[in-house]
């Protein structure tokens, strides 16, 4: 079984996970109470004592989750790559992404499968939900580069709906109503997503010798970043983010999350089970269920099966935004989709840890206007004369030293757990030192910036505004210096405010403000400057991964299939584009 | 450019599942109180 606890010990390790974070929460909340307001604290000094809890809680529990990750026993669960017994349907839902690429990939992943022997157990279905005609156009006139890959007739299957109902949710629902019953499992994969054969064939294996697993996730890794921002959250998932999702996989147990891709379900217990209603009221709250994957996990586990996830499944990749505009955008529609869980927390027969999900996934979004929230109150409190109280002695660095330890110690400690377990190794050794503190220091100054933009999307929603459904642009790399500036033009007019503000009310307070306000008073040339690389070589030497150092097979594949194909004109067939546009 | 005859695409397997809405959202408690005892004539 791994590092995956049975589900009275996951019990106990959550209680003390839980509780070690609001203990932590709670005695920073005391020695920051003493430091404001000694014991005579007023008004503000509660309010801002609340929100430091509120908010330190959280980033103490995503902590707690890397340290566990970092101190958890590697599992020795090895893959089982016998012959299939069930059949499986790959599922590919694209909306207005480039063909080519998807196609590409799929086309790689086809190939591979057929190699192994296993065309029969595997079908690919794309389902397109493109709006744009254009786009359509050329997907149907791409399919005919796939529709002649090896065994691929009767086996790759393309269709796009006219309209999105249920948007992606809607599109996986429409394929299960029509064909679902010609499956026993479906692997889940978003545009960008990538799998090696084998992985796809150990996924199934788990499906077939655990009758009660409803959902297994993979940990998907971001691949071919290009920018200094898309490197580096590269660098992030591939390095760190295994960690955290072991850390992650002993508390969730049996009700682990979704992540809506890179997933393999049992279709019969998701059909039964993952049938989404239209919320009731109008968008942002109402309407279609937006971050749908969280749902659906939670209502396999409602529905007794298990949902799991297993961070030692290697070989499945997924690509990610390649600067903070596009990366803003996305968690703009997660944040929509997480806020309307709130709706959701108490839907009947639902299990503890999956309305904790909830609540965790609208807390990440929350958390930034808390902490705008006690950066506003701790300026208005600048203001007010001190209410003269005792105190026993907590200083500014203790808070500081506090908060620091708590976001930088998970990380050191997977840089020492990496040293001792082989992964450094592949990462090219000693190099991963000046990735690790890169990635410390770009995050932190990225971070003001991102804190502006997800307080806009909450306060936008809080307000009713719907965001709708853009897609990711995954291509968009370098960003002008006038994009960036027209974007973001707004964090540069508030933290000049805060700092003219301080200077006046309590500069001594100033080098407190600078770390937040600083990089938000630079942002657009934050914004510009992390995309920029795209259209130079890729850095073997800066946030290099042991996929890059030594490529998995299918993406070798995949990108020589997709160098092939660009070099080359589709076989376009004029019944074929007018059947895709006019589907 | 090459052309090719008309194929169809989709031709996905004919294998219906049915998949029932979920409920997710709980009536809120006054609503059905207030519902129950003061607008009992819209049930006419």
């Amino acid at each position: 079984m791994g590092n995956r606890l049975t589900p009275g010990r996951a019990g106990w390790l959550r209680l003390l996970t839980l509780g070690f974070a609001a203990g932590v929460s709670l005695t920073a909340g005391t020695a920051f109470l003493d430091l404001i307001g000694g014991n005579r604290p007023v008004f503000l000094d509660w309010l801002r004592t609340i929100l430091l809890v509120l908010t330190g809680f959280w980033l103490v529990w995503g902590g707690t989750i890397g340290l566990l990750g970092a101190l958890s026993p590697k599992s020795r669960r090895l893959m089982d790559l016998t012959r299939p017994e069930g059949k499986t349907a790959i599922l590919v839902p694209i909306y207005n992404e480039d063909p080519v690429e998807t196609f590409a990939r799929i086309a790689a992943m086809n190939r591979q499968i057929v190699a192994k022997g296993l065309g029969e157990h595997f079908h690919f279905a794309i389902l397109s939900d493109t709006t744009s005609l254009e786009v359509a156009a050329e997907e149907a006139s791409e399919f005919e580069r796939l529709i002649v890959e090896p065994e691929a007739p009767g086996r790759i299957f393309y269709r796009r709906r006219e309209r999105n109902v249920g948007r992606k949710a809607g599109n996986i629902e429409d394929f299960i109503a029509r064909s679902g019953a010609a499956y026993d499992y479906a692997i889940i994969l978003d545009a960008d997503s990538l799998m090696e054969a084998d992985t796809m064939l150990a996924m199934v294996r788990r499906m077939d010798g655990d009758p009660k697993l409803g959902l297994l996730q993979t940990v998907p890794v971001v691949i071919a970043a290009r920018t200094l921002f898309g490197r580096m959250m590269a660098f992030s998932s591939a390095y760190f983010s295994r960690y955290f999702a072991r850390g992650a996989a002993m508390l969730q147990g049996e009700d682990g999350p979704y992540w809506g891709h890179n997933a393999i379900v049992r279709v019969r217990a998701f059909a039964s089970c993952c049938g989404l209603p239209v919320l009731s009221g109008k968008p942002p709250y109402g309407g279609h269920i937006l971050s749908h994957d969280y749902v659906e996990a939670a209502l396999l586990a409602r529905g007794g099966w298990k949902v799991e996830v297993d961070p030692e499944l290697l070989g499945s990749f997924e690509q990610g935004p390649e600067n903070l505009i596009e990366y803003a955008k996305r968690d703009r529609r997660w944040c929509q989709g997480n806020l309307q869980h709130r709706r959701l927390i108490a839907a009947p027969g639902l299990k503890f840890w999956s309305r904790f999900t909830f609540v965790q996934g609208i807390m990440a979004y929350l958390a930034s206007p808390l902490w705008l929230l006690l950066m506003a109150a701790s300026l208005l409190s600048s203001l007010t004369p001190d209410s003269g109280g005792e105190r026993w002695g907590a200083t500014p660095w203790v808070i500081g030293g506090g908060v620091l330890a708590t976001l930088l110690l998970p990380k050191f400690a997977i840089a020492v757990r990496g040293a001792l377990d082989g992964t450094n190794a592949a990462f090219g050794g000693w190099r991963i030192i000046p990735s690790v503190l890169s990635e410390i220091v770009i995050s932190t100054i990225i971070a003001p910036v991102l804190l502006g933009f997800q307080s806009r999307a909450v306060f936008q929603i809080l307000f009713g505004m719907d965001g709708g459904w853009p897609a990711t642009e995954r291509d968009a790399k370098a960003v002008p210096l006038k994009t960036a500036f027209s974007a973001s033009w707004w964090i540069v007019l508030a933290a000049l405010a805060a700092l003219v503000f301080m200077a006046y009310a309590g500069p001594a307070f100033l080098p407190w403000l600078l770390p937040v306000a600083g990089p938000a008073l630079l942002a657009p040339f934050v914004i510009w400057a992390t995309a920029r690389g795209g259209d130079r070589p890729v850095s073997t030497w800066l946030f290099s991964t042991a996929n890059e150092r030594t490529p998995s097979s299918i993406i070798v594949e995949a990108d020589a299939i997709l160098a092939s194909w660009r070099a080359t004109e589709p076989v376009v067939t004029s019944g074929l584009l007018e059947v895709a546009v006019h589907a | 450019m090459k052309h090719q005859p008309f194929q169809p695409i989709d031709g996905l397997p004919n294998a219906p599942l049915a998949m029932p809405k979920q409920t997710l959202e709980r009536g809120s408690a006054f609503g059905g109180l207030f519902k129950a005892f003061f607008l009992v004539w819209q049930r006419n």
